[in-house]
């Protein structure tokens, strides 16, 4: 099942404009946005999970039009917002039964077995008569994925779940997540480079609303396979390198040098390395351009 | 650091809309209601016509008090949230790190939101001053704009109000950090306020009850509640002692308040918090690390039905109804309530200090009825809390993206808050039957409990449930919309002050029901349920309006809101709004069609022009000769079963006149009637809209000639929403001025506000004439159109019940499903009579060859043998001091308590409400109340003297007569029951039911001679007089004056008998000496000021003791314009003044007898007495008296006019304990 949006745009009371024309086709598997903070990811996610409409464009899911029939998608979505609350003094039992309600298990013994079984996939079964409310970040983060399981989902999306997680807890949500999404599509937004790498077969580059690249995370960084250079200058370089070369990224090194990754595709000086592409480069390379488009416009 | 906060928290307000909406909110309110005391709806509803000025200082604090009061409950949402803002948002993480002191803090919160409640106030004293002064107000009612009236209300009661109430909830959210425990800290003290009113409503408990009112509002009472309308007008509210006080007492507790909060605040980051249960510590480690899982969902079915979607209703609807019972908001409330429900109980139905058994219906009236405030406050609250509860747990988004439809979420919440009502009125019947169980009262009615809590009262807040879904719905702030649902539920009963009567136009309003023991509910069910019903489909139209509205995802502004309701108005919805919009407009059209088309429907202002058109039309007509009634003789027939009557009967009439009378003015009501007369006549004006036809004889009646008239008057077809008559299914009491013609005009349909009458060119209201005008001697107080009649009925009704009548029963039978009665009186009564039925159980007794009988409902078995008791002792004390019984049987006739809490004497039978007596339980031991049911018997039984012997002309005075004699006897029959030491409690109630009146008289205080039918003067004042008067001149003497009157004025016919008459027989029997007491209390108006001033006690040698008593004497007169008068005339006033006082006491000149007492307290059989030690009248002719007796024992107590058997302005300083 495909999900196809064309021409979204939406502009808040406040002038932004968070979706602006925009158009995408996602398949089944990971699929990773990725955008820094503001950028509308979470507008985007927001409104294919039906909880805000657009002002103009279509979201199509396999045959459901969502914003027509946002019941029949709601029925085969499973969400996951940036950050949540539960209703106090329930326990994970309880709320999980409550979520099986709303998704249409009508009997008793199916929501039973069915909230056993998320449980275990999220490892929350030990701690399932605690209340959610006093779960910690993580635990509350499995929580999430748990109900969003409750109705088989065939559309997933997660608005940067693993922000603020510890990096145990980050790694065993990933993979949650990568075996929830083998046989559906998932859209997986975050603002963490490695989240997309580890995880995402497909992915966008989202600002200002707008895609600014659509690729796979393997693709993208053979694209630009010999043009990341790197040096290490000094801290007060920092400007005139920046005003020379395409710089995509500085970080100190423990002797309070930086060290520039630069985008060029010839070698810009002799004293820049070669080094292998990162993710992380594709995304700086595309916000630049998108920065300079801003600029000649 | 302070100005920062304090003008930050300042600007924050004024930027809200809120703040604006409130001010607006309470602009308008305060010019509603002030323009329309002012009269500015005149137009449109009846005229507001008083001799009281509405913006009198004392009425204009009542009124900016009272409009205040809603404020409170704005509270919780502005100074709570002042501090509660930081911990919501949790601002406080950062700012409780940053360097200003707790003083600057709290303080700079506090004050701001403080002057922003103080604004808000301010705006409603404006809006009342230009309410006042709308063009279009009456400018006869307002007085002149007086500042300090203003600025009393606000600085003395108001501005301390809001620091006391303010400073609490402030510290409820601060230490809580949750604003719904400010707003139920805020109900819980008004609760708190009203319970201490009720309990403390004694008059012995008036100084204390001054003290405790938080709003100071029974301190100023405390000083004005004698205050005559005159002086209402015109002073201003005293500020001294009591009020002060009250005032500093408050302020002091606010600002302890205050300084606890200061005390314990610190700025941490967690709430202060406790909990029964003991938390285990325990260390947390996190054991889940790594691992991939194959994820295989078990194979389940999902269901998107709609009849799946019901059931997820009901079980979400369980989900919110368990998270409301386990809130402890409700919790909290729900403990008060059920306490408010004992307190109330405590008092319940009391008369007179005697409480009464605690009937179920009494349980479901009085406490249910309170409670029923609870219900509704908790519906409007919890409607908010549910609609706003996913939100505020930031819940909302992970429930919005499921299958689940909008109704369903919508439909759970409304289920869950029929369900929290449904716990709540169960908990009325638990808290009735426990109190039932403490008073030993044992029949526990469980199905009436049932029948009116879970059907009648439960409809009547579902309907509330629904508005307040759609409210809190559209609003999306649970405390503006709780605010807006209160502002709704006030104000609908306001609506009429605009013309707006009619039920169907004012949400769930409709006919109200009423309980009695005899005639259960009424006939009340189906119009209750048919407005029920309508009421019901406006709710449904609301509930699809509100899921339509329902916010799903982000929120939205208003007009994107709109916007989504107009793209979701389709399909179900739009059907089911179509037909319940339609069932409610087609139910709403028929109840239309039965009140403004079947029957005319008269609004309170068409009535007053109706009132203004009779009298205009047809006042010519009083003076016009008519023949007199001399014999009545009907049939009337009652149909229990099916709430009809039909009568017929004829009236023979005799032309007593000395002049011919040409046509008869026929006065009926708008039953269906027919009227024949037995001589030929010309309908010359048949007056359908007032009921008045004119029928001209062909032949003149000639002085002494005979007419008779036959008449049929039977009701309109009852209809399921209405019932045409006054039968009920058991328990019938109609008397015949209201079912049968009389002749000539009648001048009780005349309006009696003279600024009304004013307004409509009407002359002022004379009201009666004076008992001078030998002229208007020749009708009785009772009746215009006859004498002394002849009287015979025939009253049948179904056969389960008696049906009776004054007269004597001369035969009885039964016909099919018919008894019938024949009734005949043999001796000649007034011109009136009033018919009974019930099934009745009967009570018989004689006393000499009097048979006594007493009709009542099974089961009101209590009191019969203390009745019995009454009508004996009252029939002994009138045959023996004034004239032999006329009639040879006396019947008591219990009627149901909703046609009224009252008995009325008619010729030997004497309907008496079931309601103020039958049910009383009554304290024989001291502490006991009044035995209430005992002294109405008694009362009523005199009336078959004092008034079917002794009747008074038609002019002022008349009801001294009859009513003050009543009561008089009464008293005395108490005294010779219980002694005259324990008189001081009847008269120090009649006392202060005498003043209590003087404050709400529209005209003006007559004496008692002249009394215009006021009760509180010809009851109570009335009755002290004469007790007093028997006191002065001895029972004996006094009584034997008034034997020689009744003597000759005993049936008497025309000219009748005035005041003036029985004045001067009683003077006759008066010394000289003592003759001021008869100017003083019947001719004139005069109150005493009687008070103890000092006590000295010493024990002399020969083991006795000297009392030495100071006690000061001062009277003062009422003029015909309301003023005091201290003196008969120029230069003969008494003065005292000593070094201490301001101002002088004086006093009209005094050669009064005056009695002194000294008492002292025995103990006997465990039971404190009190033994009178000296008591005896010192003849007082200067205001300050020194007295020197010396007794026996050593005294307790001491007190000049002790028993307050004179007319006195304060009852409480008589006494002095020692």
């Amino acid at each position: 099942m495909k999900l196809i949006i064309q021409n979204l745009s939406k502009t808040y009371k406040n002038g932004v404009k968070a979706i602006d024309n925009l158009s995408l086709e996602i398949g089944t598997g990971m699929f990773g946005l990725l955008g820094p903070n503001g950028a509308g990811k979470s507008s985007l996610m927001r409104t294919i999970a039906t909880l805000q409409s657009p002002d103009s464009g279509t979201i199509t899911f396999g045959d459901i039009n969502v914003l027509e029939d946002n019941m029949a998608l709601r029925r085969v979505l499973g969400y996951l917002p940036q950050s949540f609350g539960v209703y106090p003094k329930m326990s994970a039992e309880e709320l999980l039964d409550y979520f099986a309600t709303l998704k249409g298990v009508a009997s008793k013994e199916d929501r039973t077995k069915l909230v056993k079984e998320v449980l275990e996939i999220t490892n929350l079964y030990e701690v399932r008569k605690k209340h959610v409310a006093g779960y910690s970040g993580g635990m509350k983060q499995r929580f999430g994925i748990a109900q969003l399981l409750l109705n088989n989902p065939k559309l997933i999306i997660v608005d940067e779940p693993t922000a603020g997680l510890d990096p145990a807890e980050r790694h065993r949500f990933l993979n949650v997540l990568r075996e929830v999404g083998t046989n559906c599509t998932v859209i997986f937004s975050t603002h963490i480079v490695d989240d997309v790498k580890e995880l995402c077969n497909e992915m966008v580059i989202v600002n200002g609303g707008r895609i600014l690249k659509q690729t796979t995370p393997t693709t993208c960084t053979e694209e630009v396979k010999g043009q990341i250079w790197t040096k290490v200058i000094e801290r007060d370089e920092l400007e005139l390198m920046e005003a020379n070369f395409n710089v995509l990224s500085s970080n100190y090194n423990q002797d309070n040098t930086l060290n520039i990754r630069v985008h060029a595709t010839e070698k810009p000086a002799e004293d820049f390395k070669e080094v292998i592409p990162q993710l992380d480069d594709v995304y700086f390379i595309a916000l630049k351009e998108d920065e300079a488009n801003l600029v000649s416009e | 650091m302070f100005t920062t906060i304090f003008k930050h928290e300042l600007k924050y307000w004024f930027k809200k809309p809120s703040f604006y909406i409130y001010l607006a909110i309470f602009f308008v309110i305060a010019l509603f209601v002030s323009a329309s005391s002012a009269g500015i709806f005149d137009s449109l509803t009846v005229s507001v016509g008083s001799s009281k000025i509405v913006n009198s200082p004392k009425n204009l604090n009542g009124m900016f008090n009272g409009l205040t009061i809603l404020i409170y409950f704005l509270f919780p949402s502005i100074i709570g949230v002042s501090i509660f803002r930081d911990f919501k948002s949790e601002m406080h993480t950062i700012l409780y790190s940053y360097p200003f002191t707790k003083k600057d803090y709290l303080f700079g919160k506090f004050l701001s939101s403080f002057l922003i409640v103080t604004l808000i106030v301010l705006i409603i004293g404006l809006g009342m001053f230009i309410g006042f002064r709308l063009p279009g107000t009456n400018a006869e009612i307002i007085g002149d704009f007086r500042f300090t009236a203003y600025l009393q209300a606000y600085f003395i009661y108001i501005i301390p109000n809001v620091f006391l109430f303010g400073s609490i909830v402030f510290a409820t959210v601060t230490f809580t950090r949750n604003i719904s425990a400010g707003f139920i800290v805020v109900v819980m003290l008004m609760l708190i306020q009203g319970v201490s009113e009720s309990l403390l409503n004694d008059i012995d408990n008036r100084l204390i009850s001054a003290m405790l009112d938080p709003f100071g509002g029974q301190a100023a009472n405390y000083y004005t509640r004698y205050w005559t309308v005159a002086e209402q007008n015109d002073l201003l509210l005293p500020v001294k002692g009591v009020v002060i006080y009250n005032r500093l007492l408050w302020l002091a507790i606010a600002a302890v308040i205050f300084g606890l909060v200061f005390k314990y605040f610190s700025f941490s980051q967690n709430a202060a918090s406790f909990s029964f249960k003991k938390q285990k510590a325990e260390r947390v480690t996190k054991s889940n690390f790594g691992g991939i899982t194959k994820i295989e969902l078990p194979k389940v079915s999902y269901d998107y039905s709609f009849f799946q979607n019901l059931k997820t209703t009901w079980k979400l609807s369980n989900i919110d109804f368990k998270f409301i019972i386990k809130s402890w908001p409700f919790l909290s409330i729900l403990l008060v309530g059920l306490i408010f429900i004992l307190i109330m109980s405590i008092s319940l139905g009391e008369i007179s200090g005697t409480k009464t058994y605690p009937t179920t219906w009494q349980m479901l009236l009085y406490p249910g009825s309170t409670f029923s405030l609870f219900i509704n406050i908790l519906t409007f609250l919890y409607a908010g809390v549910l609609v706003q509860r996913a939100k505020v747990a930031k819940f909302n988004h992970l429930i919005d993206v499921t299958p689940i439809p909008n109704w369903t979420l919508l439909l759970s919440k409304f289920v869950a808050l029929l369900k929290m009502q449904l716990v709540l009125l169960f908990v009325i019947m638990v808290g009735g039957i426990i109190f039932q169980i403490y008073r030993g009262y044992y029949n526990f009615e469980i199905d009436q409990y049932l029948y009116e809590l879970l059907i009648i009262k439960f409809v009547y807040f579902a309907v509330w449930a629904f508005l307040a879904l759609f409210i809190q719905t559209l609003v999306g702030n649970a405390y503006l919309g709780l605010f807006i649902l209160l502002v709704i539920s006030i104000g609908l009963p306001f609506l009429r002050l605009v013309g707006i009567e009619q039920s169907i136009f004012k949400y769930n309003q409709g006919p109200g029901y009423s309980y009695s023991d005899m005639n259960g509910y009424g006939a009340f069910f189906s119009s209750y349920m048919f407005y029920k019903i309508y009421w019901i489909f406006a709710g449904l139209v609301l509930l699809i309006i509100s899921a339509l509205f329902w916010v799903r995802g982000l929120p939205h502004s208003f007009k994107e809101r709109l916007s989504i309701a107009k793209s979701r108005f389709k399909g179900v919805y739009k059907i089911g709004f179509v037909i319940f919009l339609v069932a409610f407009l087609a139910i709403g059209y028929r109840i239309y069609y039965e009140n403004n088309v079947l029957n005319d429907r008269v609004s309170i202002k068409e009535r007053e022009l109706l009132q203004v058109e009779w009298e205009k039309k047809y006042k010519k007509f009083e003076n016009k000769t008519q023949p007199r009634i001399v014999a009545v003789n009907v049939a009337m027939d009652i149909f229990p079963k099916e709430l009809d009557f039909k009568a017929t009967g004829t009236y023979i009439m005799i032309n007593k006149s000395s002049e011919k009378i040409d046509s008869i003015l026929l006065n009926h009501n708008n039953y269906p009637s027919t009227f024949t007369f037995n001589k030929k006549n010309k309908l010359v004006l048949e007056d359908t809209i007032h009921n008045f036809d004119i029928y001209k004889l062909e032949q003149v009646l000639l002085p002494g000639d005979s007419l008779s008239l036959t008449f049929e008057v039977k009701n309109k077809p009852n209809t399921f929403l209405r019932i045409h008559s006054d039968v009920k299914e058991n328990g019938t009491f109609i008397n015949n001025k209201v079912l049968f013609p009389s002749l000539g005009y009648a001048s009780g349909g005349e309006l009696r506000d003279d600024k009304i009458r004013e307004k409509y060119e009407l002359p002022k209201n004379e009201l009666r004439p004076f008992p001078t005008d030998s002229t208007a001697l020749g009708d009785t107080y009772i009746s215009k159109d006859s004498d002394w009649i002849d009287f015979e009925a025939t009253v049948s009704t179904s056969k389960d019940q008696i049906a009776i009548a004054p007269g004597y029963l001369q035969k009885e039978w039964v016909e099919g499903e018919r008894r019938y009665f024949h009734y005949k009186m043999d001796s000649k009564i007034l011109n009136f009579y009033a018919f009974n039925s019930a099934r009745y159980e009967v009570k018989k007794d004689t006393w000499n060859d009097v048979n006594l009988e007493i009709y009542y409902h099974k089961g009101h078995e209590y009191n019969l043998d203390r009745m019995l008791e009454g009508m004996k002792a009252s029939l002994d004390y009138n045959s023996k001091n004034f004239s032999p019984y006329q009639h040879k049987q006396v019947r008591i006739v219990e009627f149901p308590r909703t046609e009224g809490s009252f008995a009325q004497s008619f010729p030997n039978t004497i309907p008496f409400s079931e309601g103020v007596g039958f049910i009383a339980d009554v304290d024989d031991s001291d502490k006991g109340g009044v035995d209430y049911g005992f002294a109405i018997t008694v009362h009523e039984l005199a009336h078959q003297w004092w008034a079917h012997q002794v009747i008074g002309a038609d002019v002022k005075g008349a009801t001294m007569l009859s009513e003050s004699m009543a009561d008089y006897v009464k008293l005395k029959v108490l005294e010779h029951q219980h002694g005259k030491k324990k008189m001081r409690k009847y008269l120090k109630e009649a006392l202060d039911d005498y003043l209590k009146g003087r404050t709400v008289e529209k005209k003006r205080e007559s004496p008692l001679m002249y009394n215009d039918g006021q009760m509180y003067i010809h009851y109570k004042k009335g009755s002290l007089v004469f007790y007093a008067l028997s006191d002065y001149l001895g029972e004996e003497n006094l009584n034997s004056a008034i034997k020689k009157y009744v003597e000759k004025v005993k049936f008497q016919e025309a000219p009748y008998t005035t005041s003036i008459e029985m004045v001067d027989y009683i003077k006759q029997a008066t010394p000289d000496s003592l003759k001021y007491v008869i100017k003083d209390m019947f001719e004139t108006i005069t109150l005493y000021k009687n008070r103890v001033v000092d006590v000295e006690t010493t024990e002399l040698e020969n083991g006795k003791f000297q009392v030495d008593i100071e006690f000061n004497v001062s009277k003062y007169r009422v003029s015909d314009k309301g003023k005091r008068l201290y003196g008969d005339k120029v230069g003969d006033t008494l003065s005292y003044k000593t070094e201490k006082m301001k101002k002088p006491i004086m006093s009209l000149p005094l050669k009064d007898y005056v009695e002194v007492g000294v008492f002292y307290e025995e103990e006997i059989d465990g039971e404190k007495e009190e033994v009178e030690l000296y008591l005896k009248k010192h003849k007082i002719t200067s205001i300050n008296n020194k007295v020197s007796i010396i007794v026996d024992k050593k005294p307790t107590e001491v007190g000049v006019d002790p028993y307050n058997k004179l007319i006195d302005n304060n009852s409480e300083d008589n006494r002095r304990e020692l």
